[in-house]
């Protein structure tokens, strides 16, 4: 009995050391799922301390010592596998050969072995899926007292004479079983414990979560495509470290990235059941690898075997999916789980605001072509009216006057391009303008004065047409006395304004036709130009009325 | 021949709506007129027959001026536009004739007929026009649009046709007959049209007569004729 509660004590000694093991830096490498050689090599001289210090704490009983020397080369082995345990156990048990005694080398002997046992267990969890359960303390609890009943086993066959080797069992063997295996289980537990609180700080990691976001935002805002899903898949399978990533639409693979790209290609429809139940389903599945098994359909050889698939959404509808996938060799990271998921989530939302500035975008377009189609009738009879009267007086004038009617149409039907130069907007006005010149005669003026250098600023298209059909329309034509439009363009504290005034000064915020092209004229701009560009009305009754536009250089610079 | 007035803002507009009247030889073109003032005016000295209107015009639109033609001048309207469905609708609606630009001969041939056979029958054209909201007059060379709503009262002497409001006297081509017939203003004298939200007091004198006193101060007379009138409009 004595000997029993030394050995707790003994025990107890362990377990503070377990204690402020698992505090320091020192426990890092326990907290990686896969211990690189470096981490096995860390862990080889603490268990083989762990082991040694058994021998040390140990008790005389009978020319040997009662000792928890087996903690240290089971836990080894049942963490690190066959080879760690073996050399830690073959440590120990070298150890314990040099301080002699008559069961010097049973014990050597032993301590490899169960060494060697705890390598076994960790083998038979791997094997079976199951190293999920490495770090449970029953394992490491019956593995103990495994090892230490092998231990008195070899302590009897080996040790001479036998009478004095089956006194000794006699005495230790109780004690030293039950004081390893609970000791080995608490010392698990410990580790167990510390490991949890390092996944959990690593899952709210949000640095990286952070690098993520910010990384793959940005490319979003282009679109939702194989190009843009590529870098995505990229960014999260270096952020992540999984073994691979996958992002598909709702029916076929666009971008995989990492092992079995090989043989999981971009642009083939999507095979596996798990992602089509997470796109049908709307829901998050994880197949951890263990309980839940991903099987690759396309190659047996394909090493994936644990999978996240996070559907992406906009607006509760399924549009694809991101897949982080983990090889056999790994188990998956809380951490990933938590950070493929919030992708998913950052990316969805992302995507919906996308969708809604494509949107916004057709929108404007929509009343753009609305404007183009309403290339008003009263214009065109109008036109043809004056265009027939001056064919009487001056038929050449009128056969440049039909020239620029025809351009001016065809122009307004024309598809255009978002940007067009500000020479070509004024060609497009010019047309328009001769037009009206004929129709008002000595009524209007029109006066342009654009720096040279700003031919080439790019504008969103149709911008002027509106501006200078309104001044006219809206002003000019109201005017009893003579009408004056100007059209300048210069810089200004590097934005480039362009202005167009008539001096009719009618402009009227509550007259809804007036204000409608500037409207479309000035979202546009802010949508096509960014930050900073737009428009704004200056109207002083009866005098003038100017519109400005502003846009910063940069932005219109071709 | 027809006596006609083209208005038009257009002068390319007028010029080819000439020509075509002239074509016809059933017109002789007494005036052209570029907006609705001139054509006022124009109307009032000339006493066209028959009147060729555009209807976009600059301030006052061809259904403004509509409006504001003393019927006694009333020519029959022809309207000239190059496009409006509401427009086109409403000629239709109150048996206007209209010509669509560009003009077609063989359309205005229609209209000749129609106009000759409306003067042949001595029709007296009335038209419905829109309430004058804005009563056009001159002020030293220029055009002012005066609102109804600031007016006090109009009165008429040999000089013509004044209205008068808070900010000074303005001489007008409009006829009293048209201002009482189609703006917010009530006959109160002969020569005086009132506005009845600017009336203060009516002071009564003995021989039934009795004068306006106005809330800027100034007063008109009422006559005979007009008080019972006036009376039950202010619920006397």
């Amino acid at each position: 009995m004595g000997v029993l509660f030394s050995l707790l004590q003994t025990m107890a000694v362990f377990l503070v050391v377990a204690y402020i093991y698992s505090k320091s830096p020192w426990f890092k490498p326990l907290t990686n799922e896969n211990l690189s050689t470096r981490d096995k090599v860390y862990l080889y001289f603490f268990f083989s301390a762990i082991s040694m210090m058994g021998t040390y704490l140990g008790l005389p009983v009978h020319d040997a010592l009662a000792n928890t020397r087996a903690i240290g080369p089971v836990l080894a082995g049942i963490i690190g596998g066959p080879i760690l345990g073996i050399s830690v156990g073959f440590t120990g048990g070298l150890h314990r050969y040099f301080f002699g005694g008559f069961t010097a080398f049973s014990c050597g002997l032993s301590t490899t072995t169960e060494g060697l046992i705890g390598g076994l267990v960790h083998l038979y969890l791997f094997r079976h899926n199951r190293l999920d359960q490495t770090f449970r303390p029953m394992v490491a609890f019956f593995t103990t007292m495994f090892a230490e009943i092998v231990q008195m086993a070899i302590i009897l066959a080996v040790s001479r004479p036998f009478a004095d080797a089956l006194a000794l069992v006699k005495v230790i063997a109780f004690p030293m079983i039950v004081t390893s295996s609970a000791g080995a289980a608490l010392f698990m537990s410990i580790i167990r414990d510390q490991r949890n609180t390092y996944d959990k700080a690593a899952a709210t990691f949000s640095a990286k979560a952070f690098e993520i976001a910010e990384r793959t935002l940005s490319i979003l805002g282009k679109g939702f495509n194989r190009e843009t899903a590529l870098d995505i898949a990229n960014i999260i399978h270096e952020e992540t470290g999984v073994a691979a990533v996958a992002i598909t639409d709702a029916d076929q693979v666009l971008a995989f990235v990492g092992d079995g790209s090989d043989h999981h290609r971009p642009d083939t429809p999507i095979s596996s059941p798990l992602t089509w139940q997470a796109i049908s389903e709307n829901k998050v599945i994880f197949a951890d690898g263990i309980r839940d098994q991903y099987t690759c359909s396309l190659s047996p050889k394909c090493q994936l075997n644990s999978v996240l698939i996070v559907p992406l959404t906009i607006d509760n509808d399924v549009i694809g999916a991101i897949k982080l996938y983990e090889s056999r060799t790994k188990r998956f990271l809380n951490m990933n789980i938590s950070l493929g998921e919030g992708i998913a989530r950052l990316l969805s939302n992302q995507l919906l605001l996308s969708r809604y500035e494509e949107q916004k975008n057709l929108l404007v377009m929509a009343e753009l072509k609305l404007v183009q189609a309403q290339v008003n009738p009263h214009f065109l009879f109008n036109s043809l009216n004056t265009i027939i009267s001056i064919i009487r007086q001056d038929s050449d004038r009128a056969k440049d006057l039909l020239i620029h009617l025809s351009n001016f149409f065809r122009k307004n039907l024309k598809r255009t391009n978002e940007l067009s130069t500000l020479e070509e907007e004024l060609a497009r006005v010019n047309s328009y303008l001769e037009i009206e010149k004929a129709r008002f005669e000595d009524r209007l003026i029109v006066e342009i004065d654009t720096e040279p250098s700003l031919l080439n600023l790019r504008v969103p298209t149709f911008t002027l047409q509106p501006l200078v059909e309104n001044a006219i329309k809206h002003g000019i034509s109201n005017m009893l006395g003579q009408g004056i439009a100007k059209i300048r363009a210069y810089r200004q504290d590097g934005f480039a304004i362009i202005e167009i005034e008539d001096n009719a000064g009618t402009f009227n915020e509550k007259k809804s036709d007036h204000g409608l092209g500037i409207e479309i004229v000035d979202k546009r701009i802010r949508f096509l130009m960014g930050s900073g560009s737009g428009t704004s009305i200056t109207c002083v009754p009866n005098e003038m009325t100017r519109v400005t536009i502003r846009m910063p250089m940069e932005a219109s610079r071709i | 021949m027809m006596r006609a007035l083209i208005v038009d803002d257009e002068v390319h507009a007028r010029e080819e709506l000439q020509v075509l009247l002239e074509e016809t030889r059933e017109f002789h073109i007494v005036g052209n007129c570029a907006n609705a003032f001139e054509a006022l005016k124009a109307i009032k000295r000339e006493r066209p027959e028959v009147l060729f209107l555009d209807i976009q015009m600059p301030i006052l639109s061809g259904f403004e001026l509509l409006s504001m033609i003393d019927e006694d001048v009333m020519p029959i309207v022809v309207f000239v536009t190059a496009y409006d469905e509401y427009a086109v609708k409403a000629f239709e609606e109150n048996a206007l004739d209209y010509l669509l630009k560009p003009l077609e001969k063989q359309r205005l041939a229609k209209t000749v007929h129609k106009l000759k056979r409306m003067l042949g029958e001595g029709t007296r054209p009335a038209y419905e026009g829109p309430e004058i909201k804005r009563i056009p007059c001159v002020s030293s060379n220029r055009i002012k649009l005066i609102d109804t709503s600031d007016v006090e009262y109009v009165r008429s002497d040999i000089a013509g046709v004044y209205v008068v409001c808070s900010y000074g006297e303005f001489y007008t081509e409009l006829t009293l007959k048209v201002l009482e017939a189609r703006a917010n203003l009530i006959r109160c004298h002969k020569q005086y049209l009132a506005n009845i939200d600017r009336v203060d007091e009516i002071i009564l004198h003995e021989n039934l007569l009795a004068d306006m006193q106005m809330k800027s101060g100034r007063s008109i007379p009422v006559s005979r004729r007009y008080l019972k009138k006036i009376k039950t409009q202010l619920g006397l």
